[in-house]
């Protein structure tokens, strides 16, 4: 009686918007990188702007008339039905016509960001393969295949550091990521409008921590609390939280939630409910993945150091500035031992607690 | 004398499910209350709105003549612990040993500081294992809950019941997940309960031959309304279709 069910329009306008992005980006990659780069051999910059006789039409920016192309394919998808998004969704029968087009498209798609990718990274087998490129291989490899021993108690101190920094990141972060999991699992917080506002802004909140990479933390925490190993610590320690936090309440969120409603029932404050109903379910999952989550910041920590978080990879990095390749052979064979080790051990223990 | 009254009670769940409409009945001291109907047709609904486990919809609650339809925090906390639940799944936390299990009954009555540290009093460590006895397993105390089997598992869960020491008890389905011979074990102790210590039970039931072996008294479901209420031997052959629908056929559980 009241005519298209709103779900049927929303899903007609999902399916346009992912078949004009799509239309869109297959036209400017055909203009942009096949056209104007590999066949004419005039790269025109990606984003906007580029020379003004280089746009196809005088006047229009480039990226304009892309999106009015793309909307004409996802016109034309929307009315024969031969469209990209009702082929990933599965929609379109075997054997029609629509969908050996859309497949097409889909092929073309595929091809185009491949070769997309092949230019923008500039992949050059000359650069990698010429006889000069071959001997600067030979020369570093050779060094470093003889690495210079005697830095080695210079080397496992700074390991030592590397190590406790990770640790430290990881039990500094414990106790905050597991207050915080209970207060991000959905299942705990949907109940009431402002648990449920604490668990939004929380989620928010790490997702948007944990986007930042640990390394970029630490070019901060350097700035703030200046070079070494502390800022290096604090970098693994905001991104160990967030990480955490997510591991921690999605196992929250996975729970039986019998024993937590038998509990309830008997009468048990709501700090007893969850103790007794989710903690017990999640304790050796909460302990594996903390576990697995040191092994990860001991490996983060021998990167963190080239950006002065400290620790292996500052001495790596003085050394590679000064171009003393025997020195970083040994470093780089210190590091692997030392993380090799770890995921070892690490491994082990994860299979010891299921 | 009545202990709970429920009048008009009915449950939308957020998806438009209707799940109860308008149910009204009342429940005496000291009765045995089987609760039948098919799946789907609000039985659980039923004892999770009673001890408020969900929020009813509208109707109201009344328990020892309280209203309880809308108690919240404290309140309700105690308003819980004298009201017992065990359920299908048993609900045991299965890492914990059977006694600590049994304990857990007990959290509504000691400081949360103390239950957090373990600290239970001797006390209530007796009483826990008083409890299990009454349901046979004190041997099993200090195992682990899940390596216990179903029909074991269940007796724990009616003893953790216990410890709330409840004017009434409330089974979802208890034996639905075990075998007719454990099936049985396990209702006797229930209705051992109900007649040695005069606790008030409402159970939901699968099985008409159970209902007519332990109940003393009968309401049955249909689509979230009462179509039946009466005693066990008045279900006929007719009421019977007319609960279960028109294909079913009884069954009889050994
Ligand atoms: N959390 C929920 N959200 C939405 N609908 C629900 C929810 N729980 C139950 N329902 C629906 O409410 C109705 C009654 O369910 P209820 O679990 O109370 O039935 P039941 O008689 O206990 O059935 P069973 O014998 O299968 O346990 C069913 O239609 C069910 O699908
Ligand atoms: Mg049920």
């Amino acid at each position: 009686m009241c005519g298209i069910p709103m779900s049927s329009i929303k899903a007609r306008a999902a399916q346009f918007a992912i078949d004009w992005l799509a239309g869109t980006y297959l036209v400017a990659m055909l203009h942009r990188i096949l056209w104007a780069e590999v066949i004419m051999g005039v790269p025109i910059p990606f984003a906007w702007g580029g020379p003004e006789s280089a746009s196809l039409i005088e006047g229009v920016p480039d990226w304009l008339l892309y999106l009015t192309v793309g909307s004409v394919i996802a016109a034309f998808a929307s009315v024969t039905k031969a469209s990209l998004a009702l082929v990933v969704q599965g929609k379109l029968p075997h054997s029609s016509w629509q969908r050996t087009v859309a497949l097409h498209q889909g092929a073309l798609l595929v091809s185009l960001t491949f070769i997309t990718g092949w230019v923008v990274t500039k992949i050059s087998l000359v650069d990698m393969f010429s006889g000069e490129r071959l001997q600067a291989a030979g020369r570093i490899f050779s060094s470093m295949l003889q690495p210079e021993c005697s830095i080695l108690p210079q080397a496992l101190n700074a390991i030592v550091e590397t190590v406790y920094l990770a640790f430290m990141a990881t039990v500094l972060a414990v106790p905050a990521s597991f207050v915080l999991s209970f207060l991000s699992a959905r299942n705990l917080m949907k109940s009431k409008f402002w648990t449920r506002a604490v668990y939004l802004s929380l989620r928010t909140l790490t997702n948007f921590t944990r986007s930042i990479e640990p390394l970029v933390w630490a070019v901060i925490f350097t700035v703030w609390v200046k070079v070494g190993p502390f800022p290096g610590m604090l970098a693994l320690m905001v991104h160990t939280i967030s990480s955490l936090t997510k591991q921690y309440s999605e196992q929250i969120e996975d729970i039986d939630p019998g024993p937590l409603e038998a509990i309830a029932s008997t009468g048990a404050r709501q700090l007893q409910i969850v103790w007794f109903g989710v903690v017990p379910q999640v304790f050796i999952p909460f302990l594996s993945f903390t576990i697995y989550r040191w092994d990860i910041n001991v490996r983060m920590a021998t990167v963190i150091g080239l950006v002065g978080g400290g620790g292996i990879g500052t001495m790596l990095n003085q050394y590679q500035m000064l171009a003393q390749w025997h020195e970083v052979g040994l470093i780089v064979l210190v590091i692997a031992g030392v993380v090799w080790v770890m995921d070892y051990v690490s491994a082990r223990i994860r299979e010891a607690l299921v | 004398m009545t202990i709970l009254e429920v009048r008009n009670l009915s449950k939308v769940y957020p998806n438009g499910t209707q799940a109860l409409k308008s149910v009204t009945f009342s429940v005496e001291k000291g009765e045995f209350l089987a609760v039948i109907g098919l799946s789907g047709s609000g039985k659980s609904t039923l004892l999770r709105c009673i001890n408020r486990l969900i929020e009813p919809t509208s109707g109201t609650i009344l328990f020892e003549g309280q209203d309880v339809t809308h108690i919240k925090g404290e309140e309700l906390r105690r308003y819980r612990q004298k009201i017992g639940m065990i359920f299908q799944q048993f609900n045991l936390i299965g890492r914990y040993s059977v006694l600590h299990n049994v304990l857990m009954g007990s959290l509504g009555s000691i400081r949360t500081i103390d239950s957090l540290l373990g600290r239970f009093p001797a006390s209530l460590r007796q009483l826990a294992l008083q409890n299990l006895e009454i349901v046979g397993i004190a041997d099993k105390a200090h195992v682990r809950a899940d390596s216990l089997s179903g029909g074991q598992q269940q007796r724990v869960a009616i003893a953790r019941a216990l410890m709330q020491e409840p004017l009434m008890l409330l089974a979802d389905e208890p034996v639905a997940s075990l075998d007719p011979a454990t099936s049985h074990s396990v209702m006797r102790y229930l209705g051992y309960i109900n007649r040695e210590i005069g606790t008030t039970i409402i159970c939901n039931l699968h099985f008409l031959s159970l209902v007519r072996e332990y109940a003393t008294r009968v309401i049955a479901l249909k689509e979230g309304e009462v179509v039946f209420e009466g005693a066990p031997t008045d279900i006929t052959e007719e009421w019977f279709r007319h609960i279960y629908g028109d294909e079913a056929v009884e069954v009889e559980i050994q």
